[in-house]
């Protein structure tokens, strides 16, 4: 059976906060599905 | 393939198993044969990830995928950087807290012991099936170019990979990825520079990016919202969403290989490096199977791409009268195209509307005939469901890729596989020895006796594996029918989960009733056939999740149980 430990949960190497990182992350996501969109628009 | 293409080829494998062999030294205990004993930095997780999806079906799939379909297919993932957003908030510090080799280890520490085992044979089911089809992609690479039969290369890819996987557990899968991967971007660039080299002088890059587009073949994103449609938005954000979170929060094959990370700010870079950089790697293989469309704009593709069932139609009375109107179509075709892109860089209105109709139409023509040929293959075998998808690329490669490049390009498609049904069988091996043999049958045996079961356990499902790939030429893409296989179990695996982080007083027995209730909605859904793949992540995650709540509320007595996990 596992057992519960502590685990440290350090913070990421930039953006000061995971937060921040997942923040980023959705932005990017957000900028890369619409760039995709006018991509395909352009090229229809 | 000539002697150059052999060379490459034997000396990129053997030096890519000899390096993860070599680094996989010392993994003789538990711990370190399945996961690596926590060691891995995050760029070596995150490259064995992504290579576990790079597999042979990247490039022999998604770029035939993209031939006759368009680049929708990379709607497929757009969900998956809100999936790893959620697994990196949630699911990795818990499987990090509770020390555990598998994710289903998890679940008897919050719920019980049948719960464990279900989720243990789901997995065991849904991931057997795929690693069989994993095996199957590099078998057509080698039927095509050595002319052997697909059984006896499955066989033959099968037989290495087992051997491969049983000498050199987690570790050796990890560092051999991280190679691979270094080819397959190599490997990718080159294909991508090739295929444009090879247009014809007259047309320019930018001429063959629009010759792609109005042909509809760079349709990367649609809007239109259809239940029935396998790729859009909707089912990219909301169904491979659960795909992924499904993937990556509940599949071992994926869990096994950020648990080996040294830390949990290791295993989520190593999760997000993936978020940020699938969608554009799976952006430009698509691009490379549009510009391979193109390329066969101005050179007469063959009717079918799998020559061995093309030869055999061509005894049928029909076939001349397909060939010859393939051949009209595909010659209005070119030169509609050498004319639609002059107009278009002269900006002639009116000759860029003639030739834009004319150069659709012959495409019709070109695509019914290929149907028609199609037709005649099924009627020659009894049976409806042919595709040449997968043929389409290694069919380029082999006849118009330099010598030496060929051989390179068959590599990374090789190894790439290799790679990823080593995983797979891994993590099969791992879950069948310490969720059921360890837990079930046989505790508090040594060390040197569970690594040995692993063993065992791998020959098993590599094995189990081969068996299976037979059935994958019936399954049309390869990339959807991984995906397809996937759905089908992933749903109530990701029910459980769900219920596990976010539903405390949820106890065991009514998310084991949730979880076989999700299975028979999947499957219901499944044989009607009227609803995209994506979709079945949905409806068994909530379906889960509805009963299992339904349970609790119901009869607290007896389905409530408060978790004495803490949950994110």
């Amino acid at each position: 059976m596992p057992e519960l430990r502590e685990v440290p949960d350090s913070p990421p190497p930039f953006l000061g906060s995971w937060r921040r990182v997942y923040v980023a992350v959705l932005i990017y996501l957000a900028g890369v599905i619409l760039a995709a969109y006018f991509f395909a628009r352009a090229y229809r | 393939m000539r002697a150059l293409d052999w060379v490459v080829l034997l000396a990129s494998l053997i030096s890519i198993v000899a390096y993860g062999l070599y680094r996989s030294r010392g993994s003789n205990t538990v711990d370190r044969y399945l996961l690596a004993g926590k060691t891995m930095p995050w760029y070596a997780m995150a490259l064995s990830i992504m290579a576990t999806q790079a597999s042979a079906i990247t490039f022999i799939s998604t770029t035939g995928q993209s031939y006759v379909d368009g680049m929708r297919f990379v709607q497929a993932y757009f969900g998956l950087p809100l999936a790893m957003i959620v697994i990196c908030a949630t699911v990795v510090p818990v499987f990090y807290r509770a020390r555990v080799y598998t994710a289903y280890e998890y679940l008897e520490n919050r719920f019980d012991a049948k719960t464990r085992a279900l989720a243990s044979v789901i997995f065991l089911c849904q991931r057997g099936l795929s690693a069989g089809l994993t095996i199957y992609a590099p078998a057509i690479v080698l039927s095509v170019i050595l002319g052997w039969p697909e059984r006896a290369t499955t066989m033959l890819m099968g037989a290495t990979v087992i051997t491969y996987t049983v000498i050199g557990g987690i570790k050796a899968v990890t560092w051999s990825d991280v190679q691979q991967m270094g080819v397959i971007f190599l490997g990718l660039w080159i294909a991508l520079i090739t295929v444009i080299v090879l247009l014809p002088h007259s047309v320019s890059f930018g001429d063959a990016v629009y010759l792609a587009g109005a042909a509809g073949r760079l349709n990367a994103v649609t809007t239109n919202f259809d239940w029935n449609d396998r790729f859009n938005i909707w089912s990219g954000l909301i169904g491979s969403t659960f795909l992924f979170l499904s993937y990556f929060g509940c599949d071992q094959s994926q869990v096994q290989r950020y648990l080996t990370g040294r830390s949990i700010a290791e295993s989520r870079l190593s999760l997000l490096f993936n978020a940020v950089a699938k969608i554009p790697m799976q952006f430009f293989v698509l691009f490379i199977g549009a510009m391979v469309f193109v390329f066969y704009v101005f050179v007469e593709p063959p009717v079918l791409f799998q020559h061995a069932e093309l030869a055999r139609i061509t005894q049928a009375s029909e076939y001349h009268g397909v060939e010859t109107r393939y051949h009209e179509a595909f010659e209005r075709r070119r030169d509609a195209a050498l004319a639609l892109a002059q107009a278009h860089r002269a900006g002639d209105g009116a000759a860029h509307e003639h030739s834009l109709a004319d150069y659709r139409s012959a495409q019709q023509s070109l695509d019914a005939a290929r149907a028609n040929a199609a037709r005649l293959v099924e009627e020659n075998h009894g049976e409806k469901g042919f595709s040449d998808t997968n043929y389409i690329f290694l069919s380029f490669v082999t006849r118009y890729l330099p010598v030496g490049i060929v051989g390179l390009v068959i590599a990374v498609i090789m190894a790439a596989t290799m790679s990823a049904s080593s995983g797979e069988i891994n993590s099969l091996a791992t879950v069948t020895v310490v969720d059921i043999y360890r837990r079930h049958f046989r505790r508090g045996a040594s060390d040197h006796h569970y690594v040995t079961a692993s063993r065992w356990a791998t020959l098993f499902w590599g094995t189990y594996a081969v068996a299976f790939a037979g059935w994958g030429k019936k399954l049309g893409s390869l990339i959807v029918a991984v995906n397809v296989v996937g759905s089908l179990f992933y749903g109530s695996l990701l029910g459980c989960f769900v219920v596990a982080f976010a539903f405390r007083r949820v106890g065991g027995t009514a998310v084991f009733l949730g979880m076989l209730a999700g299975e028979a909605a999947i499957f219901w859904t499944f044989l009607r056939g009227n609803i995209s793949y994506l979709w079945y992540n949905v409806i068994g995650c909530v379906v889960v999740v509805a009963v299992s709540l339904a349970l609790t509320w119901v009869a607290p007595g007896v389905f409530a149980k408060p978790s004495s996990l803490p949950t994110q």
